[in-house]
């Protein structure tokens, strides 16, 4: 289970992103919907640790990981996160296979990978190089790249933002199939995805996250 | 982790390709400077020390011992045989060995002299000439492969290719490769070469020109071994000078020979300290090249960790800690300046065979296989130096995680 307490996220252009509490159950699929900079992508990086949040706390399991050191993060991120981002993250001038195989370097076993990329479409692509690949097909590496180290979390930041809603539409519906049993979390802006899922939360005003600049904040107290 | 780096060494084949270069360069350059000087050294030295004096005619004392320890240069002139007796009979001395060159065989000079010459050069085949007989060679190694010589062949020696002498010296025996000037030479009994010489004479008495030596009952030089060091001193400062009458018994009378004497570590110690002046010049250059090596290597460096940037901000995303991907980036580099460092010491061992042909002509012969600590030692910098600016960038992204930014 994760549970977000009294997160918030202040940028260096000074705009301050306060989120209510939430909580994401085990094993189930949500979808954060909501207006562009609403905090949906701040909300995921703050739950995958990447980025610390101001205030506030993430625990995920009865752990605070919101609290715990750099290094301690990554580990946790690399054990138990699978992070499907929405410009790939992969490196164009090498192959599908060390893209996913890249991993490797902090110990993970990929050696379900190939199964993972058969039954995305994808097996006979492992040794392309990724720039060869269409936008469709890195959003599958990505995900591959994702669930090969079997995590208990997926989160998916805007997995089909790169795709036209045809192609967007049956990542998501296998990115869901792949995904079955893990607590998966996915950012999108597009509303025709929401049957796909089993919770959709609305991240725009009081229901999710609320954008303020400081003088306004200063105006609300 | 292996596996990964050269994967994405070669992704980055082109800036790979630009440090390996400049490496290659710098370090072979280096490499091949000083494994050039430290032989020539070695060899002139090595050679050098092995007689206490010498005695030939008088002249240039550098071509006195360039000439009669390194077969380079012609002769300085005759001396009368009668000396090297006269030497013998000196208690001060071990051993007087005549030496005369004039001839030559395929390009490979013919020296005459004893047996005692070859003394600690070992034969491949065959068997050292009689110090007694006449018209019998002993060959250098490089001197009998190139010319297809073999024990048992005739060979005609002349002053060149197309004037030869009428009586063929016998091949008896090929020495051992011995990386030096020796394997360059053809070796036969003195004797030999008065023999060519008296029948030449006796052709050619009516032609008023030829320029050759005439070397009946002459040598060119005396090796000269004294029992210490001490007795050399003093024998070189009795001959140095001297004048000596000799009859030919030609009916022309006594001739007189003024005698110049050298110790062969004096006079080459004077000609290396010249030669240290071109190895001093040599090594600033080098140093100039490894210091150009350092810039463009850190340049290079630098920017493949510009580019790099955005995928170590991948890396960081998925998860990937920063110790781990400094330590690829430190593999990455170290392999890529390990791969240069054994390139650029097999280019430069490739460049001392290639020279060690056209020196060798020069008497100066040089081992591609003879490797000095202080080789490995520049290698050794010049990877520290390809490795360093990795460290100093790793460091540096170590304190400024781009995670987040």
């Amino acid at each position: 289970m994760i549970e977000t307490f009294g997160l918030s996220k202040r940028f260096a252009n000074e705009t301050a992103i306060e989120y209510r509490d939430l909580v994401f159950g085990t094993g189930r699929s949500y979808m954060l919907m909501g207006a562009s900079g609403c905090g949906k992508s701040t909300l995921l990086n703050m739950i995958a640790g990447i980025l610390t949040p101001d205030t506030g706390r993430v625990v995920i399991d009865g752990t605070e990981t919101s609290s715990l050191p750099q290094k301690e993060k990554d580990r946790f991120r690399i054990d138990r996160i699978g992070f499907i981002f929405q410009d790939f993250k992969l490196i164009e001038n090498m192959t599908v296979r060390d893209n996913i195989d890249i991993l490797r370097l902090e110990g993970i076993d990929t050696s379900g990978a190939g199964a993972l990329l058969d039954e995305l479409g994808l097996g006979r692509a492992a040794g392309k190089k990724v720039r060869q690949l269409s936008g469709g097909e890195k959003q599958r590496v990505a995900i591959v790249r994702a669930l090969v180290k079997r995590p208990d979390i997926i989160l998916a930041d805007e997995p089909t933002g790169n795709l036209n809603f045809a192609i967007g539409e049956k990542v998501v519906e296998e990115l869901l199939r792949v995904s079955r049993g893990k607590t998966l979390i996915a950012v999108s802006h597009d509303d025709r995805l929401a049957p796909f899922f089993d919770e959709v939360i609305d991240m725009n005003g009081v229901t999710g996250g609320r954008r303020s600049a400081p003088a306004q904040e200063a105006r609300d107290d | 982790m292996i596996r990964f780096a050269l994967r994405n060494l070669a992704v980055k084949k082109v800036q790979v390709i630009l440090v390996i270069l400049s490496v290659v360069v710098s370090a072979g350059t280096g490499v091949l400077a000083y494994n050039t000087a430290a032989q020539v050294s070695d060899g002139i030295t090595g050679t050098a020390a092995y007689y206490s004096a010498i005695i030939g005619p008088s002249g240039s004392k550098t071509q006195l011992a360039m000439n009669s320890m390194y077969f380079t240069d012609e002769p300085l002139g005759v001396i009368p045989y009668s000396l090297v007796e006269e030497l013998l009979r000196d208690s001060r001395v071990v051993s007087a060995v005549p030496f005369a060159m004039a001839d030559e065989y395929n390009g490979y000079s013919v020296v005459g002299t004893s047996p005692e010459y070859l003394s600690g050069k070992r034969l491949a085949e065959g068997e050292m000439f009689a110090a007694s007989g006449e018209c019998e060679a002993v060959l250098g190694y490089t001197a009998a492969k190139v010319c297809g010589a073999e024990v048992g062949d005739l060979i005609y020696t002349g002053h060149s290719a197309g004037q030869t002498h009428k009586t063929p010296l016998r091949i008896v025996g090929i020495l051992e490769r011995t990386h030096t000037v020796y394997d360059s030479q053809v070796f036969t009994q003195l004797r030999t070469i008065w023999v060519l010489h008296e029948a030449e004479e006796e052709e050619e008495e009516e032609e008023e020109d030829h320029d050759h030596l005439e070397l009946d009952g002459m040598v060119c030089a005396v090796m000269v071994k004294t029992r210490n060091p001490a007795y050399a001193t003093a024998l070189v400062g009795e001959y140095d000078g001297k004048v000596v009458s000799y009859d030919k018994g030609s009916g022309e009378g006594a001739s007189l020979y003024t005698l110049t004497a050298i110790e062969p570590m004096a006079t080459v110690r004077g000609i290396l300290r010249e030669a240290d002046n071109t190895r001093y010049i040599v090594f600033v250059l080098c140093g100039i090249i490894l210091a150009m090596n350092v810039i463009v290597v850190s340049i290079v460096t630098l920017l493949n960790m510009y580019h790099s940037a955005a995928e170590i901000a991948l890396m960081r995303l998925i998860g990937i800690g920063m110790g781990r991907i400094n330590l690829l980036y430190l593999v990455q580099n170290a392999f890529a300046g390990l791969l240069s460092t054994v390139l650029a010491f097999c280019v430069s061992r490739l460049c001392l065979g290639l020279m060690g042909g056209y020196v060798a002509s020069m008497g100066v012969v040089l081992d591609p296989s003879k490797v000095y600590p202080a080789e490995l030692l520049i290698l050794f910098c010049v990877f520290l130096i390809s490795v360093l600016p990795t460290l100093v960038c790793t460091l540096v992204m170590s304190r400024r995680d781009s995670l987040g930014s």
